[in-house]
């Protein structure tokens, strides 16, 4: 038994800071994340590309990286520590879908994706709460999509979207003249959130069952690879606040030498290692264990979307006044904490598949 | 990483098993309902049963065999105790001697000491308890006032031990106390003394379960003799802290394997009601924060299996079990209702779950072995290197 990881993954884990450090520090994203109309500066998508991220749990006979699903938990947890902007965990989600799909469009959308070509994103919510309806009703019949979806993750600049349609699976590329396009403004000002009016010629890439499996799979990827985020923003937001602990001086001495506040860190601690547990756990699962998947995705999303709540909602508290300010960097991690917890697979389905995978 | 069992662990597992079907003659929390079971004859039951597990070579898992142990691994030790509660078998009854001063006197006793104590430890012909801590000294044990002082070649022992459980079934205690005065940690001494002699008294200390468990230990001028001191004179505090760590990874996978049971009785007992959004709410927070104990225990055996040594991860464990107990007793009275609230042997009382005792037994795990106030204290200060004022 070991909970370290391999030589492999530690390689990547460090590769990873590295390239994040170098490319993509936080005081170089700020401006991308408030004022970029993209959200994301698409050259640093490109390289990320090209160092096999998107698809790194993929085989290397579709173009992944074959590291699995504790490459893909290492990718996003580094990611989640430096509050990476734009797409990625859409990218994701998307090549997933993709990978799934059958089909010369969909290998050829996936080939795009995974080489930097192109941005793609899944569209599947229908209504105000963000969720599908059920049944749905955007059509994919006949070669072409049309619907509306909502609260589609930087889908104005996307050049294909992966859409969930009443028949299947649909892969939508661009459109000449662009995406019928509304702009939506969220709490967490990173995101870019649209609404799109569909009715584009679209290649319907899975059916029936297939499509349905796809589906699941994708949404069990992206609670997982959410849950890998939250752990690497917590434990981000615990480090600046430890450091903000050390250095800032009350009643003459620093404040992390009161005990209220030492007690604080500590609550954070445990939620932020116990959440490292449950994710890495659900990862090597996911790896070698596929039967206990369902349960510790479902776990691990779950609890980390709680914990990242509570670390990163008590961040900003430990640091007072200035951590209420937009020149403090806690704020980011909270911002991103809500929008995961939200988009990508709510702690109350998650609850629920816990629920199932015993059987209730 | 890898979290799977090898083959041989799969093996010894599937040998516990067994082992535990063919000998438990009924589970634990069934002699805990018999009313013809009083607190001296449940104690007879885990003396035999212990006897059973020594016989068949189970217990001192990681202890040398010359010592009549099986040399076994963290991770087999960690099944055991898994396997254990899994079958509700009746707890060992020499348990603290087992868990604490069993590896105290082969890490840091002499010879003779270990020929003397261990092979009775083993088979509960002497059961021991710990007179660690004292009504001025909990969670700050080194403030422990019990006096040891010099008379001929031994030592007469003074002062109060409290909270000390198993004391009223206990043939012997081992004792911190001070044989220095003016020096804080160094002048603590580690005694082993039988409880029948004069100069000791015994009493019991009624818990708020109504049980005593636990007991205080008098002593006033009782003979603590020199050879039985374990490590050297002002070695007292050291060996503790040590003793504390010999037992990590060994429960990390017993607490939620206990949980599984415990859970699976309010399953039941909600049956028709897991149509209400609140009952699955509640039920389903249960079971993610169990998976998360048995992540964080995987974790800390993993860890030590692979030869290093957990950081702050035991104190996260021991927050983690002891406040999780606590929430767990009470969604249960909440979602089960009124029989919750009956006392195992109660006319009515749910027949295989006694959540009575449990709701108040859990609020002594976040106490016992460092408070939850300690376990915050040691995170903040050594794994994450807050300022100590």
């Amino acid at each position: 038994m070991r909970f370290e990881l391999d030589e492999e993954h530690a390689l990547l884990k460090q590769s990873v800071r590295d390239f994040l450090a170098k490319e993509a520090a936080l005081d170089q994203m700020r401006p991308v994340m408030e004022e970029n109309p993209e959200g994301y500066p698409p050259a640093l998508y490109r390289q990320i590309a090209e160092l096999g991220y998107p698809g790194v749990w993929l085989p290397e006979s579709r173009g992944g990286a074959e590291m699995g699903h504790v490459g893909l938990a290492v990718v996003l947890h580094e990611m989640g520590r430096s509050a990476l902007p734009g797409p990625f965990l859409d990218l994701v989600i998307a090549a997933e879908l993709l990978y799934q799909a059958s089909g010369d469009d969909a290998a050829h959308a996936l080939a795009g994706l995974l080489a930097g070509d192109t941005i793609a994103v899944v569209a599947h919510a229908e209504n105000a709460a963000g969720r599908s309806s059920d049944p749905l009703h955007t059509r994919g019949s006949g070669g072409r999509v049309l619907g509306r979806k909502r609260f589609v993750p930087f889908g104005a600049s996307a050049d294909g979207l992966v859409v969930t349609t009443r028949e299947g699976i649909a892969w939508v590329a661009r459109p000449a003249d662009g995406w019928n396009a509304t702009a939506l403004r969220s709490l967490d000002h990173a995101q870019r959130l649209v609404d799109l009016d569909l009715d584009h010629a679209a290649a319907l890439v899975a059916e029936g069952d297939a499509a349905r499996r796809a589906w699941a799979r994708a949404q069990q990827l992206g609670a997982f690879g959410a849950a890998a985020w939250l752990l690497g923003g917590m434990e981000r937001a615990l480090e600046i606040t430890l450091d903000y602990l050390k250095e800032r001086q009350a009643f003459g001495v620093p404040i992390g030498s009161f005990q209220a506040l030492q007690h604080r860190a500590a609550d954070m601690m445990l939620r932020t290692e116990s959440s490292r547990a449950a994710v890495y756990r659900a990862a090597w699962a996911l790896d070698a264990a596929p039967d206990e998947a369902p349960l510790l995705v479902a776990t691990a999303k779950a609890y980390a979307g709680e914990a990242a709540r509570y670390v990163c909602g008590q961040a900003i508290q430990l640091h007072g006044g200035v951590g209420f300010t937009w020149e403090y960097d806690p704020h980011l991690f909270f911002k991103r904490t809500k929008t995961l917890e939200q988009f990508y697979g709510v702690t109350g389905d998650q609850l629920e598949a816990v629920l199932q995978a015993r059987g209730l | 990483m890898d979290l799977a069992f090898s083959a041989s662990h799969r093996r010894f597992r599937s040998e516990l098993r067994e082992w535990f079907a063919a000998h438990i003659d009924r589970p634990w929390r069934h002699e805990l309902a018999d009313p013809n079971r009083d607190a001296d004859a449940l104690v007879a039951v885990r003396r035999d049963f212990q006897r059973k597990l020594h016989a068949a070579g189970y217990l001192g898992m990681d202890w040398p065999e010359e010592w009549g142990g099986r040399g076994a691994t963290v991770v087999e030790k960690a099944i055991f105790s898994e396997e254990m509660q899994r079958a509700d078998a009746p707890p060992i009854a020499n348990f603290l001697g087992l868990a604490l001063l069993g590896p105290a006197l082969i890490h840091h006793g002499t010879e003779e000491q270990r020929r003397r104590f261990i092979p009775k430890m083993l088979s509960a012909d002497e059961i021991w308890c710990q007179g660690f801590s004292e009504p001025g000294a909990g969670s700050d044990l080194a403030g422990l006032r019990t006096r040891a002082e010099p008379d001929g070649e031994h030592f007469r022992i003074t002062g109060q031990k409290v909270w000390t459980t198993f004391g009223p079934w206990a043939d012997w205690i081992f004792v911190l106390a001070r044989t220095d005065p003016g020096d804080r940690y160094g002048g603590i001494t580690f005694f082993l003394m039988p409880l029948d002699q004069p100069g000791v008294e015994v009493r019991p200390l009624k818990q708020i379960t109504g049980d005593a468990e636990f007991g205080e230990v008098f002593f006033d001028g009782a003979l603590a003799r020199s050879e039985h001191i374990v490590g050297k004179i002002g070695e007292g505090w050291k060996i503790a802290m040590t003793v504390l760590s010999y037992e990590r990874g060994s429960t990390s996978l017993a607490d939620p394997a206990k949980n599984d049971r415990y859970l699976d009785d309010l399953i039941a007992g909600v049956g028709g009601r897991l149509g209400n959004r609140d009952v699955r709410t509640k039920l389903a927070w249960l079971l993610v924060e169990n998976e998360v104990m048995r992540a964080n225990g995987l974790r800390t055996l993993a860890t030590l299996a692979s030869g290093q040594v957990p950081g702050p991860e035991s104190s996260i464990e021991k927050l983690f079990w002891s406040e999780y107990a606590q929430r767990q007793a009470d969604v249960a009275l909440e979602l089960l209702g009124a029989e919750a609230h009956l006392v195992a042997g109660s006319p009515g009382a749910r027949p295989e779950m006694d959540w009575a005792h449990e709701l108040l037994y859990s609020r002594a795990g976040t106490i016992y072995s460092g408070s939850s106030e300690i376990q915050r204290n040691i995170i903040a200060k050594r794994a994450l290197r807050l300022p100590v004022r």
